[in-house]
């Protein structure tokens, strides 16, 4: 019986570009060196998957003007700090004065709140369907202990229309092992009836590899399209329910704007109108924009597999790691980070 | 946004559960699974354990190189 | 007794600057060198001189595994010892935030003392400034020392060679973990000490299994990951690596796989890496792991010709891949 890595390194059927559309896919993929030991014909593309990535500059304004025109406390991710909005990121508020906390849960944020009456707290709810619920809880706790100074900016999205959108960028999908762990793998089947290949896959090595041999080994024997589950030990295919209801019944589904991509009908997720008073843009009156991104950057193209990150013309000159222009090259699973840090 | 962690639940209470993983020890929200005991495997994300784990990656890894052999047979 | 604390008039230079001078300072650092005048008047000796200089800030102020006095001492000593110098004589100047507690900065001076003992350096100038609250975050201090280097020894960033053995005198990342833990804004806890530590001692038996030592870093602040691509950049060379042999403690992996963080780029206190040839490198393994701060050496990689500047890691997949250089703020990711 062959390993993963043979299947892989002795693949010899069609070329395939293969999109992964996590982040923390990208960034494995990169920390263990994937990419070096795959055949040339088969590419690996990063798709859009760090919600870091697809937070549109205006999201990042609207957390800057909370911080600092209402002097809110902002807690977040600490993926989100450095990302730049369209003057400022959160980092350069922080260093006018902002209150900025980076946590690990937003259940801690809505500890915070608690803790300290006289600040307004405000998390900065980004990610997909796998962090969807922590935001939902931490809404619910909140009001559990009837906080007032606790609310959400909300920019939560979803991936099934965005893997339809993306469904032409690639010969298959590697599904992201967590986001179905929440939803399941139904989409994932509903998808190959529309002619769109994937798998679920894991995120260590030995994980990520099989999954990538899965694929090949189907390529190889010419089936096509194809769906296989390889994250079941986690990702059962019924998702989690708890966590689906709990979404439903804080969040209602909205169209909403990624980073480089425009807008994907049907693609976000916003606060239920019953828990409005938890929505920071309600309580503040901050409405949503679009924020202007640098002019040069092509950030959307490289989401979209189109570009490399080398082509972009301001790749490693203006745009690098410690001075990020474009959300791809802030987090470090950004495509252009990742393409920075690890070359290739 | 996946950023995961297995770890080894060490006690429950309420909703939530003290888990450890190679020595760090947390307590996360145990809201979203039922009946979750001390000695369980779950995956964590974001301060909220989302999903037991059933077995480990070895072991799931093995088993689906074995249905791809037995495929491969089978096309030959 | 009542709790004393540290005023502005503790620093205003009259009798209660001597009091605190006498009571605190003079009470731990007695020594003949230390006489109080303007300038402390020391013999010189024949060797090269090293001499060097830091400052220390570190909030909380002490924490498991150490305080910021004994975290002062160590990092001016080990500075001195990556350059093969005997750490001789030091100084140091603290700015104290009004209101801090006098017991608490009896407990740093007496950690210094010992610190300064172990490592048998002498502290023989001092300066004390209070500065109001909230001005400072309760004591920083800045330490200089200079050190005799051991004749025949030469070592330096730019010495590494295509061919060395790269080689970590400890598990790395704890002293960073233990800060992030201690600062408690993640609700995590694990069972992780500082590796706060004075290394001459280390420094000095090494010396007796070979000179023919090329480099000798000290990884502090960004931690070994930094101090190979500093290397890698002084020297002019590359540099490979193998994740599966690189020290990491149980609890400081498991920290960094709950927030993301990488062992590499997390602070060391008390660790050391040195470059050697390949044909040293096991006899100095072999009388690291003989010694108190160094029981888990090892070596962790080899210096390549290519790519230059760049530091190279052979994952556990045995695929070889680039070590992201550092850069900016650690920040927890959550993706």
């Amino acid at each position: 019986m062959k390993t993963p890595k043979e299947i892989i390194e002795s693949y010899s059927g069609r070329s395939m570009r293969i999109m992964e559309v996590c982040g923390t896919h990208t960034h494995e993929i990169f920390r263990c060196g994937i990419r070096k030991i795959l055949p040339p014909q088969v590419e690996l593309i990063s798709g859009p998957g760090c919600p870091v990535c697809v937070t549109p500059p205006g999201y990042i304004d609207s957390a800057v003007e909370l911080a600092l025109k209402h002097n809110c406390m902002i807690c977040t991710f600490g993926d989100l700090i450095r990302v730049p909005g369209s003057q400022l990121s959160l980092a350069g508020a922080r260093s006018q004065g902002a209150k900025i906390k980076a946590v690990y849960t937003p259940l801690d944020a809505v500890e915070i709140a608690a803790a300290n009456p006289q600040e307004e707290v405000v998390f900065l709810a980004v990610g997909f369907e796998t962090t969807v619920p922590s935001a939902c809880l931490a809404v619910k706790h909140a009001q559990m202990q009837n906080l007032r100074n606790f609310s959400i900016l909300g920019s939560n999205k979803t991936m099934p229309n965005a893997y339809r959108a993306l469904g032409k960028c690639a010969d298959a999908f590697l599904y992201p092992g967590h986001v179905h762990t929440i939803i399941g793998s139904g989409i994932c089947r509903e998808l190959l009836a529309d002619g769109i290949s994937g798998v679920v896959a894991g995120f260590q090595a030995d994980e990520l590899l099989t999954a990538l041999a899965v694929i090949l080994h189907h390529a190889e024997a010419g089936d096509e399209p194809f769906f296989e589950n390889c994250y079941r030990r986690i990702a059962k295919d019924t998702g989690n329910p708890a966590a689906v209801k709990l979404i439903e019944e804080f969040m209602t589904p909205c169209d909403a704007e990624w980073r480089g991509l425009g807008v994907i009908p049907g693609s976000g997720l916003k606060i239920n109108k019953t828990y409005e008073n938890f929505d920071a843009r309600c309580k503040f009156n901050v409405p949503e924009c679009s924020g202007t991104p640098h002019a040069g950057c092509r950030c959307g193209e490289i989401l979209k597999g189109i570009l490399k990150p080398q082509e972009c013309p301001l790749f490693g000159k203006v745009c690098t790691p410690v001075n990020p222009v474009g959300a791809c090259m802030v987090s470090h699973e950004g495509s252009c980070s990742a393409y920075y840090q690890y070359g290739r | 946004m996946c950023v995961g962690l297995s770890a080894r639940v060490v006690s429950v209470k309420g909703g939530s559960a003290v888990i450890d993983a190679s020595g760090a020890r947390r307590t996360v929200s145990a809201e979203l699974l039922d009946e979750l005991e001390p000695g369980d495997y779950v995956m964590v994300h974001a301060g909220i354990a989302i999903a037991k784990i059933t077995n480990s990656s070895e072991e799931e890894s093995s088993q689906i190189m074995e249905q791809l052999d037995e495929d491969a047979k089978r096309d030959n | 007794m009542e709790q004393q604390f540290v005023t502005l008039a503790h620093g205003a230079g009259g009798e209660q600057t001597n009091e605190l001078i006498n009571k605190v300072f003079k009470a731990h650092f007695a020594n003949p060198q230390f006489t109080g005048d303007d300038a402390a008047v020391l013999e010189p000796w024949s060797g090269k001189i090293a001499f060097s200089t830091d400052g220390f800030i570190v909030s909380p102020w002490e924490f498991p595994g150490g305080n910021i006095g004994k975290l002062s001492i160590c990092g001016t000593v080990n500075d001195l010892a990556c350059m093969g110098a005997k750490p001789k004589y030091m100084t140091c100047a603290f700015v104290i935030e009004e209101g801090f507690p006098l017991d608490k900065l009896e407990e740093i001076a007496a950690a210094m003392e010992k610190t300064a003992a172990e490592a048998g350096v002498r502290i023989v100038a001092g300066d004390t400034k209070v500065a109001g609250k909230g001005q400072v975050d309760n004591v920083f201090i800045t330490t200089t020392g200079i050190g005799e280097i051991i004749p025949g020894v030469r070592t330096s960033g730019t010495a590494a060679r295509v061919g060395d053995a790269v080689i970590v005198t400890g598990d790395v990342g704890r002293h960073g973990c233990t800060i992030l833990l201690a600062r408690d804004e993640f609700g995590i806890e694990a069972d992780v000490t500082s590796d706060c530590a004075p290394l001459w001692g280390t420094v000095e038996e090494l010396f007796k299994v070979t000179k023919d030592i090329h480099v000798i870093r000290d990884a502090t602040r960004g931690g070994v990951g930094t101090v190979l691509y500093e290397i890698a950049g002084q020297s002019h060379v590359g540099i490979k690596i193998d994740s599966k042999a690189v020290p990491v403690a149980d609890g400081v992996r498991g920290v960094c796989g709950m927030l993301g963080l990488e062992p590499l780029y997390l602070a060391c206190e008390g660790r050391l890496v040195i470059f050697a040839p390949k044909s040293e490198a096991e006899a100095i393994v072999a009388k690291l792991r003989q010694l108190p701060y160094s029981a888990d050496a090892a070596i962790i990689g080899e210096v390549i010709e290519d790519p230059v500047g760049k530091v190279v890691v052979t994952t556990e997949i045995g695929a070889q891949t680039m070590l992201p250089p550092p850069g900016g703020e650690l920040l927890p990711r959550i993706c």
